[in-house]
């Protein structure tokens, strides 16, 4: 859980994670062309540490190599911390919060 | 040698969970195929599986009722099992077209890696990807806990489906967008 904790505490990290939360099962060629912003190395860097905590899920598929954003350890820290009955109240007020900032768009 | 009959080229992975188990790739592999094991993680559902390639697939509610039926597409113990996915008596899921549920087992250091990674052949909305992806890692889950500690998480069946995924199946089952290959 600490490799899950340390791979989310990265803004660089948790963008390749939104990008495939977008757009599952990207090529290492896709994610780097979605993100200008990051030289190819350190895509290929911040990967790795995501693998290896397996928040990202990779696997082959001819000669690509898909990488797929993995819910599983984020389930998991989900089960430790908030049980069934804190998360349909937290589920009430997370809707709660998204019916009042429609109201205000 | 027997074969399936499903042609698995169109299929492409949407989903893919993954999961490190204490357990050897045969204790795994029998969790997948063992009804007495996947009543206990896979939501009260008893799994049949004939043994081979092109064979019978079944998820069994505790009353007999069909919820899955499919073909075995590959059997290949214990790495790799695959078998084909058609939801049965659940409008409007049950109106989704096949899909493809793959398991593949394999050996790392002590644990085993088990990976699960579902396949389809249309574009599927991503409301109904997000909505599979809320209720995959609680059986992914389970099967770890039961093979770890011998006791399955409990699964709360009064919380169906959320609404935004029901009404993404819905719109999907009346505008058939799979028939528009």
């Amino acid at each position: 859980m600490d490799l899950v904790f340390k791979a989310l505490a990265d803004e660089s990290r948790r963008l390749l994670l939104d990008r495939l939360r977008a757009d599952n099962g990207q090529t290492l060629n896709q994610l780097c062309a979605g993100l200008p912003g990051m030289t190819r190395q350190a895509v290929s860097k911040h990967l790795v540490i995501l693998e290896e905590a397996n928040l990202i899920a990779a696997i082959k598929r001819g000669r690509e190599k898909l990488h797929y954003l993995n819910p599983v350890p984020i389930h998991e820290i989900a089960e430790r911390w908030i049980g069934k009955f804190e998360r349909s109240r937290l589920d009430a007020l997370s809707q709660l919060k998204q019916a009042l900032e429609r109201r205000d768009e | 040698m027997s074969k399936s009959t499903i042609d698995t080229v169109a299929y492409k992975p949407k989903s893919v969970y993954r999961t490190y188990i204490a357990a050897t790739p045969d204790e795994v592999w029998r969790a997948l195929i063992d009804p007495e094991f996947t009543k206990q993680y896979f939501f009260g559902l008893a799994t049949e599986v004939e043994p081979r390639a092109g064979g019978r697939f079944r998820l069994l509610w505790p009353d007999g009722r069909e919820h899955i039926t499919g073909e075995v597409v590959q059997w290949t113990p214990p790495r790799r099992l695959c078998v084909s996915w058609d939801i049965q008596n659940m409008p409007p899921f049950s109106e989704l077209p096949t899909c493809l549920i793959t398991w593949d087992i394999e050996a790392d250091g002590a644990a085993t890696r088990l990976t699960m990674t579902e396949s389809h052949d249309w574009d599927v909305p991503h409301e109904i990807m997000a909505g599979g992806e809320e209720g995959w890692p609680k059986i992914i889950s389970g099967l770890k806990s039961l093979l770890e500690t011998g006791k399955a998480l409990s699964f709360d069946m009064s919380v169906g489906p959320p609404p935004e995924f029901v009404a993404a199946v819905e719109k999907a089952a009346k505008e058939k967008p799979w028939m528009r290959k």
